[in-house]
Parts: structure tokens; C-alpha cells; sequence
């Protein structure tokens, strides 16, 4: 296994080259990579809601955004231009303070959470030993700010919204931990980048789709819970609660609420490319195709392809299933409350708690498939 | 022991059904992506209605006996039938009739159970008024014939999705020669009279 | 005075600074929402505190069971019940408050008392295992822990059977407060689906 790109290291040493001080050169070095982060998971939420409107468009024979840019590609800027522009209101009976720092700390906890989203072997923020561990903490702060939005707004339907939120981010955090936890326990790391390491040796076939298919569609299945997608939106049903805890909300508030709840789908769907899709990895190693073509894999060339490679096949493995996200928001109705978590105590617990059982089961049999 | 394999059983069969219907659903929805839009350019093209179509109601005056029946059937007993008794021949005089379409839901229940027939469907579905009084149809304005499409020289009439050949979305590139799925009631009638006669032949003789 | 340095001691003494106050807070505040959320925020520097520490595991499970978990239904608790009640005064208050303020002084001092008496082993921070902590955690709980941690996970048992036990309620046939059978067409059956029901 090569290293890969490292630009943290080429970074550094230029640096060093100019005489600064290896410990200035890795302060100068750290904001980097989180602008870029940033900068993609907001470019990442412009691409999601201009595909989430075409596509719904083409389900319905419609066509969708045309007007702003061609094919409408600039809708979402539009739509984002427009939300910043808007007054902020906040209502006279609100409790202003928990009204503004809530939709803050339903977007910080997701936007922390592509610390450990691995593009390439070192191509992440920081390669935390917690891993994925640290997402699904990240992610339970999340209810506290619905919570507190919901609390704030002072209106039944905020509050009601805000409560079921809670309610179904808690209850579905458990079997997405356990399967989460089948895969860690193959890996024998909370690491995402040991993770999809451990996938990387046979292509597509040694995915862990193949090995944790159960896993898999339970981990989907929770992670739409997660984000209040479709089958799962109660929070916002529209129809009962208007619009749930985001009623009482305008302009950047809202769109913050509206950038986290995207931002934490094309989170959920790269997490799930990097737990069950190999993550960076291509369908065919880039080891046999470079011993194939006879190119030594080290140099500098071949690793700038390598690494593009690995971030195409990143997004592109999250955005076939925000494709799927959003063919199932058209076919799927709302469950109601009681079938929402009868799904989730009666049927998802314990078939997750079922197939950690198996893991470890064939972990021991098989310790050549399943890590040993 | 065996009742609980048996509720296991069903409980995966269950859990399977549902994936495979949800399935399904998926695949419909993604069959949907790859049609296109069809526009009707509105006021220069219109859709023919089906022929089931349940548009303004048409009330022929002369045919109505008063019995009220549709206003009795009615989900929100709207039509006025406005009749006196005529004490000499002690017969129903009826003075006026009327329903209001800014209240009607064009469920179709009066002309199912009018004994008479005077009332019926027509496909007239352009009723709009700037004026919401303007909907209340008295007899004369209910005993009008139906605006057609087809007979509209200014109108390019098109078909709709139900006389479309199969397979066919786009009503603009159908030849008027092209056949509509399924059977025209004559063929209907035709098949009817030949299956039956063939059928027939064996028990004849 | 490295930076590395410099910028632990910040955030060390801005963590600590949101915990004293945060939980001066919790306690004094009046409205009893404020205190949860602020609950919230110091269970979370207290995470940050971990971190500092070099234990991001702990620091992440503190987030997942305290933030998540027990703040979350201290909130849904709070808000399900809005249940006015008058404040009446309390006899006795301002005894009350002398013996739990004595009572609180004593432990401050048996504290204070151990910090400045112990001699404290720091650990030399080129042995730190960093993230090897997560096995070495899972290893101690599951030998010499182990039995502490069945006790718990007993608790935690005892604990949900004795809620469902509370909030279990079997339908009742007839209204407490009238004496009127209840309309138990509202109640789905499972072998009558509400929906297909008719009369």
C-alpha cells in the first residue's frame, strides 16, 4: 500500500525551504484544508438542491429550474442569494437567544462532521482515531439545537416539530451505531481511513456492501431518519405541522436549517460510500491497473491521478445514492409517528442487534473475510 | 417452539415484501425520468376529453318531473328545483331550475339517478367567470349545448393520454388515422357477436 | 513558551471558565429550560476538557451519553411537562440553607485539601498512548472492570423495566372522570385496521 499524495508534508517542507519554522508552517498549513472542506460541502449543497429540483422535475414531467444559468445551474445560488437578502425576523414572543444560537447548533455539529470524511488516503482533515465514533457524537448534539428551536419559536407546531425531531434522531442513532459498530469491529479500527483501507484489496469486490448487506440498507434506512428525508420527514410534515420546528424562521436562519439538513445528507451519503463503497476506492485497484500498464505508482504524476481519481469516485459513489435519497422521496409517503418507530424499535434495533451477532459470529469463522 | 419459527417466518416474509414493493415503487418512479414534458399550448390547443368525462352538467327542461331526486342525492343537496303545485290538476309545475358549479363537485350522482335522463355529463370543462355568481346556472344557461373542442376551427384539438395508441405520450406526433388502445365499443360489439356466436355453435347443435 | 503550549493553556482556561459558569448557571438561573441547555453547554466543555487530556474517546462518548442521551431527555421531560405550580414558601429555608451550605463548604475543603496534599504522578506525555486508548479501554472493561460494568448495565436494566412498568397503561373500557364507555373506535386493533372499518 503507497501513501498516496500527502500535501501536508510537500506543504510543509516548501515551507521549510523558505525558512519558517516547522511549527508556524503547520499552523499556516491548518486552516487550509477546512476552507476546502467548507467550500465543498457548500458547493456540494448548491449541486444537491439543483439535482434534488431536476430530478423531482423529470419524475413529474416537469422541467424544472431553466431560467437562471443554463439548465438552471444557478438556481440554487438564486435561491441562496435571496434567503441572505431576506429580513431576519424574530418573533416578539420568541426567546431571541435560543432562537438565534438554534439553528447554529443544528448546522455546526454537521459541518464539525466532515472532519473525518476521507476523500483520499490523506486527503482529510484530520485522521482522528475516534473516526466515525466522533460522527455519531457529533451527531446527537444536533437533537439539543432542534430542541431548542423548537422551544424557542413559542408555537405549537415548532415545539411539536422540534419534539418529534428529537424523538427520531434518538431512536434511529441506535441501530445506526450498530451497524456502524459491525463494521468497526471487522476493521479492528474507529478510523474511516483504516476502514476503507481494509476494503481496498480486491476492488469492488472486497466493498463492504458484499459482506454487510443487512448492514448496509440499515444504515441507509437510519441515515434518511437522520436527515429527515422523505419516507422519514415527519418533523416537517408539512400537512400537520406546517412546517415544523422551521415555522417561526426567515432569511439566514432559515437557510442555515436548510443548508444543515443538505449538508448532512451529502455527509450521510459519503459516509455510507465510505463505509459499505470502498470510499475512495476504484472498482479495479489502481494497483493492478498501474502493474497493468507498467507505471511505477510513486511518481508524482501518477499520484495526482490517483488522488483525483479517489475524490470523483468519493462524490461520485455519494451522489448515486443522494440520486437514490431522491427517486425514494418521490415513491416513498410518510410513515406516521407510530409506524416511524415501530420501525425503528421493533424492526431495525433488533435486526441490527441480529447482525452484529453474525459479524462477530463469521468474524470468528471466517477470519479471513471478515478481519481478523 | 414451532409457533415461533412460524411468526419468524412470516416476519421475514413480510420484511421482503415490503423491500420488494418498495422495489417496485423505485422503479416506476425511475421510468418516470426518462419521460419528457408534453405541453398543450392552451389557448391554441386543447385536449379532447374522454369520453367519461365528467364536465358541466347539460338539464333538459322539458324532460324534469320535479321528483327532486337530485337533490336528494346529492352531497350537499345543491341543485334548486323550484316547482309549485298546481292545485287544479294537481300536477308539479315546474318554474326554475338551477345548480350552482361554484359549489358542485361534479360528482356525477344526479345524472346517475335522474329518472328521466334530463340531466347528463357534458365535456365542457372552461367555465370561468369573473364572477363567482356567474357559476350559478339557472335552466336556460343549463339547457345551453356544450362548447366542442373539435368543432372549434380555431382550436388544433389534440387527443388525450386515454385515445392514444400504446406506448404513445406525445398527443402532437399521432396521426388522426392511428388507433387508441384497446377496443372502439363497435369492435367491441363485434368481438361480442362473433365469440358468442362461436361459443353458441357447439351448444346448438 | 511553545505554541502548542500557549494554545492548551487557552482553551483550557476558556473550557474551565464555561464550566464554572455554565453550571453557576444550571443552578441559579431561573427558568428551568435555560439551566437544561446550559447543562448542555458545560457537559460538552467537559468533553472539551477530555480532549485536552488526550482521551478523544472519552471526549466523544461524554458528547454521545451525556449531551445526546441525558441532556436530550432532560429537554423532552421539561417540555412534555408544562405543568403550572404556585411556589410555596418553605419552612425552615434558612436552615435549609445553612447545613447544605456547610455541608457543600466541608466538601469543597476535603477537595481542595486532597488537591494540595496528594502528590500528583504526571505522566510523562512521550508515553501517552493517544489513540490507543480505545483498546486499552475496551481490554480494562472487560477483565478487571468487568464486574462494575455488569452491575450497571443491571441498573440500566432494572432501571427500563421499572419506566415501562410506570408507563405502561392497559386500556381502560370506561372514562375515569365519567364513569362513560370510552369510544374504543379510536383504538386500532391490529386485526382491524382503522382505515377499512366502516359502520
Amino acid at each position: 500500500m503507497t501513501n498516496g499524495l500527502d500535501l501536508e508534508f510537500s506543504f510543509n517542507e516548501a515551507l521549510k525551504s523558505f525558512g519558517v519554522p516547522s511549527e508556524i508552517a503547520h499552523i499556516i498549513w491548518l486552516p487550509f484544508p477546512m476552507l476546502i472542506v467548507l467550500v465543498a460541502a457548500v458547493v456540494g449543497v448548491l449541486v444537491t438542491v439543483w439535482l434534488e429540483r431536476k430530478i423531482s422535475a423529470a419524475a413529474q414531467q416537469r422541467i424544472g429550474p431553466e431560467y437562471a444559468g443554463a439548465l438552471g445551474v444557478l438556481q440554487p445560488i438564486a435561491d441562496g442569494l435571496k434567503l441572505l437578502v431576506k429580513e431576519d425576523i424574530i418573533p416578539e414572543k420568541a426567546d431571541s437567544i435560543l432562537f438565534t444560537a438554534g439553528p447554529i447548533l443544528v448546522l455546526v455539529p454537521v459541518i464539525l462532521s466532515w472532519l473525518i470524511v476521507p476523500f483520499g488516503q490523506n486527503l482529510l482533515i484530520s485522521n482522528v482515531g475516534v473516526g466515525i465514533f466522533l460522527w455519531i457524537a457529533l451527531s446527537s448534539i444536533q437533537p439539543i439545537g432542534l430542541l431548542m428551536s423548537g422551544y424557542a419559536s413559542n408555537n405549537k407546531y415548532s415545539l411539536l416539530g422540534g419534539l418529534r425531531a428529537a424523538a427520531q434522531s434518538i431512536s434511529y442513532e441506535i441501530p445506526l451505531a450498530l451497524s456502524v459498530l459491525a463494521i468497526v469491529m471487522m476493521t479492528n479500527s474507529l478510523s474511516t481511513v483504516d476502514i476503507v483501507e481494509q476494503q481496498s484489496g480486491a476492488g469492488i469486490l472486497s466493498w463492504n456492501i458484499w459482506r454487510q448487506p443487512i448492514g448496509f440498507v440499515i444504515f441507509w434506512i437510519c441515515a434518511l431518519a437522520e436527515c429527515e428525508r422523505l419516507p422519514f420527514d415527519l418533523p416537517e410534515a408539512e400537512e400537520e405541522l406546517v412546517a415544523g420546528y422551521q415555522t417561526e424562521y426567515a432569511g439566514m436562519k432559515f437557510a442555515l436549517f436548510y443548508l444543515g439538513s443538505y449538508i448532512n445528507l451529502i455527509l450521510s451519503a459519503l459516509l455510507v460510500s465510505v463505509l459499505y463503497l470502498g470510499g475512495w476506492g476504484f472498482p479495479i485497484p489502481v494497483e493492478t491497473i498501474s502493474r497493468i500498464l507498467n507505471i511505477p505508482i510513486d511518481t508524482s504524476l501518477v499520484q495526482v491521478i490517483t488522488a483525483t481519481l479517489g475524490i470523483v469516485m468519493t462524490i461520485l459513489k455519494a451522489y448515486l445514492l443522494v440520486f437514490i435519497a431522491i427517486l425514494l422521496r418521490w415513491t416513498t409517503p410518510r410513515v406516521r409517528i407510530d409506524q416511524l418507530l415501530d420501525l425503528g424499535w421493533k424492526f431495525l434495533l433488533p435486526i441490527s442487534l441480529a447482525n452484529l451477532l453474525l459479524t462477530a459470529g463469521l468474524k470468528l469463522a471466517l477470519p479471513k473475510f471478515f478481519g481478523g | 417452539m414451532k409457533d415461533f419459527f412460524q411468526k419468524v417466518n412470516s416476519y421475514v416474509k413480510e420484511a421482503f415484501g415490503a423491500s420488494k414493493y418498495l422495489f417496485d415503487g423505485i422503479s416506476v418512479t425511475f421510468d418516470h425520468l426518462k419521460r419528457r414534458p408534453v405541453t398543450v399550448q392552451y389557448p391554441y390547443e386543447k385536449l379532447i376529453p374522454s369520453e367519461r368525462y365528467r364536465g358541466r352538467i347539460h338539464y333538459e327542461f322539458d324532460k324534469c318531473i320535479a321528483c327532486e331526486v337530485c337533490v336528494r342525492v346529492c352531497p350537499i343537496n345543491l341543485p334548486v328545483v323550484d316547482w309549485v303545485m298546481n292545485k287544479e290538476t294537481k300536477k308539479k309545475e315546474l318554474r326554475n331550475y338551477s345548480i350552482d358549479f361554484g359549489a358542485c363537485i361534479f360528482c356525477g350522482n344526479c345524472v346517475e339517478y335522474c329518472p328521466t335522463n334530463c340531466l347528463s355529463m357534458t365535456e365542457e370543462y372552461e367555465l370561468a367567470t369573473f364572477d363567482r355568481h356567474n357559476l350559478n346556472y339557472d335552466n336556460v344557461a343549463l339547457g345551453r349545448l356544450p362548447t366542442n373542442v373539435t368543432s372549434d376551427p380555431t382550436v388544433k384539438s389534440l387527443k388525450e393520454l386515454t385515445y392514444l395508441p400504446k406506448g404513445v405520450m406525445d398527443p402532437h406526433d399521432v396521426s388522426p388515422s392511428d388507433s387508441r388502445v384497446g377496443k372502439l365499443p363497435e369492435e367491441v360489439l363485434d368481438w361480442m357477436i362473433t365469440s358468442k356466436s362461436s361459443e353458441e355453435v357447439p351448444v346448438g347443435k | 513558551m511553545s505554541i502548542a503550549v500557549t494554545t492548551q493553556l487557552i482553551c483550557f482556561s476558556i473550557l474551565s471558565l464555561i464550566i464554572i459558569v455554565g453550571s453557576l448557571g444550571v443552578v441559579l438561573l431561573e427558568s428551568i429550560v435555560y439551566s437544561a441547555f446550559l447543562l448542555g453547554g458545560v457537559f460538552m466543555s467537559v468533553a472539551g476538557l477530555y480532549l485536552l487530556l488526550n482521551a478523544s474517546f472519552v471526549a466523544a462518548a461524554q458528547v454521545l451519553v451525556y449531551v445526546g442521551a441525558i441532556n436530550v431527555l432532560i429537554l423532552f421531560a421539561i417540555m412534555l411537562v408544562n405543568k403550572k405550580e404556585d411556589l410555596k414558601p418553605i419552612k425552615y429555608l434558612n436552615s435549609r440553607k445553612l447545613i447544605s451550605s456547610t455541608i457543600c463548604i466541608t466538601l469543597l475543603s476535603l477537595l481542595v485539601r486532597v488537591d494540595l496534599t496528594d502528590t500528583w504522578i504526571i505522566a510523562d506525555p512521550k508515553l501517552s498512548i493517544g489513540e490507543e486508548s480505545t483498546i486499552r479501554l475496551g481490554e480494562h472493561l472487560f477483565s478487571d472492570y468487568l464486574l462494575p460494568f455488569e452491575v450497571a448495565s443491571v441498573l440500566l436494566l432494572m432501571a427500563m423495566i421499572g419506566a415501562i412498568v410506570l408507563a405502561r397503561r392497559d386500556v381502560l373500557s370506561e372514562d375515569i372522570s365519567t364513569g362513560l364507555p370510552v369510544d374504543q373506535e379510536l383504538i386500532e386493533k391490529s386485526d382491524k385496521p382503522l382505515l377499512t372499518q366502516k359502520k
